[in-house]
């Protein structure tokens, strides 16, 4: 299995929905105390907001970890913490072996992790509340329909037939990261 | 057993959190580490889904709330098959309200000067007591109707009950700065009443303008219907790139103020390359009816003596005659000729299309491309992708903005009517009636009028007070929904009479109203201000009792579902309990008690029983009592099994009562418009002395800016906007406080992106401070900020609470209401100095 996002740029209308929902249901513990994720100066939660003015107008890109198929965070780890799951194909850390040395933080060409401000581990999706209900938050909460996992080795699953039908791109794929979300641009 | 690295960490972690009195880490506690995602669906050990709606705005859309194993809200999805689905950023921050340290906890007295935030906590008893006996004072002096109550969404259902509750007809909303224009308008075009009586058609639409109004607030059914609707083309047409901007959607930057422009700009390309419905126009417009020279509809009365006024003449193209237009075959269209009235002489007449051809020719692009600043050919190819692609205007909602609001949305209303996209699949549709029972109706029993309620209790003629009084907003502007600036005047000048007590009621006109300085005056000079609210707002500060308000979470209510062309009743199931330690009661229980406290018959005859003054009575046999009346209402109105109807409610959180049937209204139905017909020429507007055709003047609301450092300031909307939910944590980021401002009108001015600037408004002198936003976000010569979220001047948040920061452009609007219409106007013009 190797599961992968879909992000469809065309329907995402900026809500903000996914970004609350997940710091929400995954990080509660920080915003209760309003404890700024440092890594990004943003709220305790995996997904990352960056708009930038383009052809002129502004270009919103939702950033998370893009669950790279060749992840440069887990070549560099020294222990082993950070690991491809290879029954989902996620990346995925194991706190207990993690030592804290910040060499994925460093790594990743995404700035997708984040050091968590009270434990101290670079967090990254898919948070806890996700992995503890099976379902990815930002997906169920999106109003646009622009959001989606599933499975990449399956043929039949949803995110194969979008990948059909529409035009994607990766982010920085040209690093040969392999990443595993995808944009939907047209 | 080994303990692991994370285990340590969290030990230790939570030994900290403790340490700091922190409430609920149970998050950190519980992490299942050893489980991945998605390999299977399992629900959460503990996690419990609430169906409801959602009250983080006016919206209310399907949700269902997540609660943890410690009773604790942690997450919010939509209801999938909800006819209005889906969330916001607001609704997704509702986790955080429940148990907000900033939430209202007990009821307080004001104990310094207004405004100076001092407060004494008081229990309930001591709070409703004294207010009682205020407003007994007051009604004794000045009557009931110098009690004025102001709301926004939250309890908006029981206020016609709360009008004969306290005998003032003075339940006045926010509707004045919201879409009272837009609401007028839909009435003189369409008989229809606010948003979203008419709306889109987004699931089948296949191009939708939306000037000034953007789909990212409020109803996210309308987003989801929209953004998953492959075959619509989106153009949006505002100063600023709404946040709808971002997906796949045109956007057209257009100069504040001038959207009447652009929109009879596309009416003259329409009417000019013949691109209009000329069969919808004949049949079901008032496009052919005859008007005279001094822009009265010729009718029968004028033309045969003793003739019927309520006939209008058209001129039968089929046999060249002028006749009723019920009864004309051909009606045309373009007729300019000689009308002969019962005494002889002769007039000119022309047909309403033809005046408002010769009026939207003012506009053709390229004088409108010198007024918008939108180029003649994008207005050209917007008014053509209208009609070959059969589109549809979206009818605005929020537009209370530059004073000639009212203008710009009858002429966008207009171009729907010339598509005649009107009430058809993918058009602009007529929303179906849940039928929704009224909490209170006023009947005639033996020539006496009785109020009753939905519950079946009811109050005699005797008390009514003054319920039948002119409101004040409607003594001043007589076509108004509702304008809050007239109690402002009424406190003020006591004119036409004196209003002398205030309750605020989910809501801050200190956010939400123009001219901040003008609620503030008015604030001071009242002798009784009661706030009810679930959160501190700057209006609580100002407050002589602050009454905490249950949240949404935490009370079962039903209503009908707002967003959805559909006839859908939908219900709100208690989520939670309150926190411990927080004292707080419903809005409808402290109206309720208050009332029976000061005026025991009013509150009597109304069905309230003193033992509801037992909390728990009231939930318990009181508020069952209501839904039980109302749900027996619907199902019998609906001739639907109730046990059923409660069933769904309660295991589905809605209940379909009628899927939308297209083509009724106008093609069966007449419309209420005094010709039953689709009015592109008012009638109704002419009847109360405004002009029957929309035009464009310029914003009256403010000067214009003209020196090269002085700024249209805009405000708008986004999908974070509320009073309330901007208060909560993750606003403090995901929150933009800046004022945006264009990369060419910065580098002019020596401004980089995150500069402080100071706004000194040209037309009241005051000044504010802001960061700035560099943005291709907004068009040249134009300032952007959001409404009603930041510049927070409240002494009850805590010193350098986030909201305290950017500005609330309503201290900048100097307080314009469009005549007779009643919108205000929140856009203003500033000269900015970098600091």
């Amino acid at each position: 299995m190797r599961l992968a996002f879909v992000w469809d740029s065309r329907r995402c209308i900026g809500c903000m929905a996914c970004v609350i929902a997940c710091a929400s249901a995954n990080h509660p513990e920080l915003l209760r105390e309003a404890k700024p994720n440092p890594q990004w100066n943003w709220l305790g939660g995996n997904i990352r907001v960056v708009v930038r003015d383009v052809g002129g107008r502004p270009v919103l890109r939702l950033v998370s970890c893009q669950h790279c198929d060749n992840p440069p965070c887990v070549h560099a780890c020294p222990t082993g913490a950070s690991y491809i799951d290879e029954r989902t194909g996620f990346v995925r850390l194991d706190p207990s072996k993690c030592v804290g040395c910040k060499a994925c933080v460093v790594a990743c060409p995404y700035g997708a992790r984040w050091l968590h401000p009270v434990t101290m581990l670079p967090e990254k999706c898919p948070g806890p509340f996700c992995s503890e209900i099976k379902k990815a938050v930002c997906a169920e909460v999106c109003p646009a329909g622009a959001r989606l996992v599933g499975d990449l080795d399956d043929p039949e699953s949803p995110v194969n037939e979008v990948l059909r039908k529409y035009k994607t791109e990766r982010m920085l794929e040209h690093l040969g990261t392999e990443p595993k979300w995808f944009i939907i641009t047209g | 057993m080994k303990t692991s690295r994370r285990d340590f960490i969290k030990i230790s972690t939570i030994a900290a959190l403790a340490l700091l009195g922190a409430k609920s880490y149970d998050l950190v506690v519980s992490r299942r580490l050893s489980e991945s995602l998605l390999l299977e669906e399992a629900p959460v050990a503990g996690v419990k889904f609430v169906k409801t709606f959602g009250g983080m705005c006016g919206a209310l859309c399907g949700i269902q709330v997540g609660v943890d194993g410690n009773g604790r809200p942690r997450v919010v999805f939509p209801i999938k098959e909800h006819p209005q689905k889906g969330l916001c950023g607001r609704c997704a921050s509702a986790p955080w309200l429940w148990d907000n340290p900033l939430r209202l906890k007990k009821p307080m007295v004001r104990v310094g000067e207004r405004g100076e935030g001092k407060f004494r906590e008081v229990d309930w008893d001591t709070a409703l007591n004294s207010i009682a006996s205020k407003l007994k004072e007051i009604v004794d002096k000045y009557g009931y109707k110098a009690i004025a109550i102001t709301h926004h969404d939250a309890w908006t259902y029981y206020m016609s009950l709360f009008s004969y509750l306290f005998g003032t007809s003075n339940v006045i909303s926010h509707v004045g700065m919201c879409h009272a224009a837009g609401t007028v308008a839909r009435g003189h075009v369409f008989s229809a009443g606010g948003p979203p009586s008419i709306d889109p058609d987004y699931e089948n639409a296949s191009f939708l303008l939306l000037v000034s109004r953007t789909l990212s607030t409020a109803s996210m059914g309308a987003v989801h219907r929209a953004m998953t609707n492959e075959r619509l083309e989106i153009v949006v047409v505002d100063p600023r790139m709404p946040e709808v901007g971002f997906a796949n959607v045109k956007w057209i930057p257009i100069i504040p103020g001038t959207d009447a422009a652009f929109a009879l700009s596309i009416i003259y390309v329409l009417l000019e390359e013949g691109l209009y419905n000329a069969d919808f126009l004949k049949k079901y417009s008032n496009a052919p009816f005859l008007i005279k020279p001094d822009g009265k509809p010729l009718t029968e009365a004028d033309i045969v003596e003793g003739g019927d006024a309520r006939k209008y003449i058209v001129f039968d193209a089929k046999d060249k005659k002028l006749k009723d237009h019920r009864e004309a075959v051909d009606p045309d269209l373009w007729y300019v000729g000689e009308a002969t009235l019962k005494d002889g002489t002769k007039i000119e007449v022309k047909t309403a299309l033809t005046l408002l051809k010769e009026r939207a020719s003012k506009y053709k692009p390229e004088e409108a491309e010198r007024i918008t600043g939108i180029k003649a050919g994008d207005i050209r190819w917007v008014a053509r992708k209208l009609a070959l692609k059969n589109g549809v205007v979206h009818d605005t909602w929020y537009i209370s903005r530059n004073g000639n609001d009212y203008d710009d949305v009858r002429a966008l209303l207009i171009i729907n009517a010339l598509l005649g996209n009107i009430d058809k699949p993918g058009g602009l549709c007529f929303q179906e009636s849940a039928r929704f029972p009224s909490v209170i109706t006023v009947k005639t029993v033996e020539g006496k009028r009785v109020a009753e309620t939905v519950y079946g209790a009811t109050m005699p003629e005797e008390l009514f007070g003054d319920v039948t009084q002119p409101r004040v907003d409607r003594a001043k502007y007589k076509l108004t929904p509702a304008q809050f600036d007239a109690v402002l005047d009424a406190i003020l000048e006591e004119k036409p009479y004196p209003v002398k007590a205030l309750f605020v009621i989910g809501t801050s006109p200190l956010m939400r109203d123009m001219n901040t300085r003008k609620v503030i005056e008015a604030y001071k000079k009242l002798e009784l201000l009661v706030v009810i609210d679930i959160l501190p707002t700057d209006d609580a500060g100002y407050a002589d009792y602050v009454l905490p308000d249950t949240i949404f979470l935490e009370r079962d209510e039903m209503t009908s579902t707002k967003w959805t062309l559909h006839a859908v009743v939908q219900k709100q199931s208690k989520v939670v309990d309150p926190p411990e330690g927080f004292d707080v009661r419903d809005a409808l229980w402290i109206m309720f008690e208050i009332a029976r406290r000061a005026f025991p018959e009013r509150a009597k005859a109304l069905g309230w029983d003193d033992k509801y003054a037992n909390y728990k009575a009231y939930e318990e046999e009181f508020l069952h009592k209501l839904d039980d009346s109302i749900i027996s209402r619907l199902a019998a109105t609906w001739k639907i099994d109730k046990e059923k109807l409660e069933k769904a409610l309660e295991e589905e959180g809605y209940y379909v009562l009628k899927r939308k049937e297209y083509y009724v209204r106008p093609y069966k139905t007449a419309l209420g418009t005094p010709s039953g017909k689709v009015e592109i020429y008012s009638l109704a507007a002419l009847g109360a002395g405004l002009d029957p055709l929309p035009d464009y003047i310029p914003p009256p609301a403010y000067t214009l800016p003209r020196a090269p450092n002085e700024f249209y300031l805009v405000n708008g909307k986004g999908p974070l906007t509320s009073v309330h939910a901007s208060l909560m944590e993750p606003m403090k980021f995901v929150g933009d406080r800046s004022v945006w401002m264009n990369p060419r009108d910065a580098e002019r001015l020596g401004i980089r992106d995150g500069d402080m600037i100071e706004l000194e408004s040209i037309d009241m002198g005051l000044k504010a401070m802001a960061r700035v936003k560099v943005t291709e976000g907004v068009r040249e010569g134009v300032l952007f900020t959001y409404s009603t979220m930041w510049g927070r001047i409240s002494k009850l948040l805590p010193e350098g609470h986030f909201a305290m920061e950017g500005i609330n452009p309503n201290l900048f609007a100097k307080g314009y209401v469009i005549p007779i219409v009643g919108g205000g106007a929140s856009n203003s013009s500033v000269r900015v100095r970098k600091l």
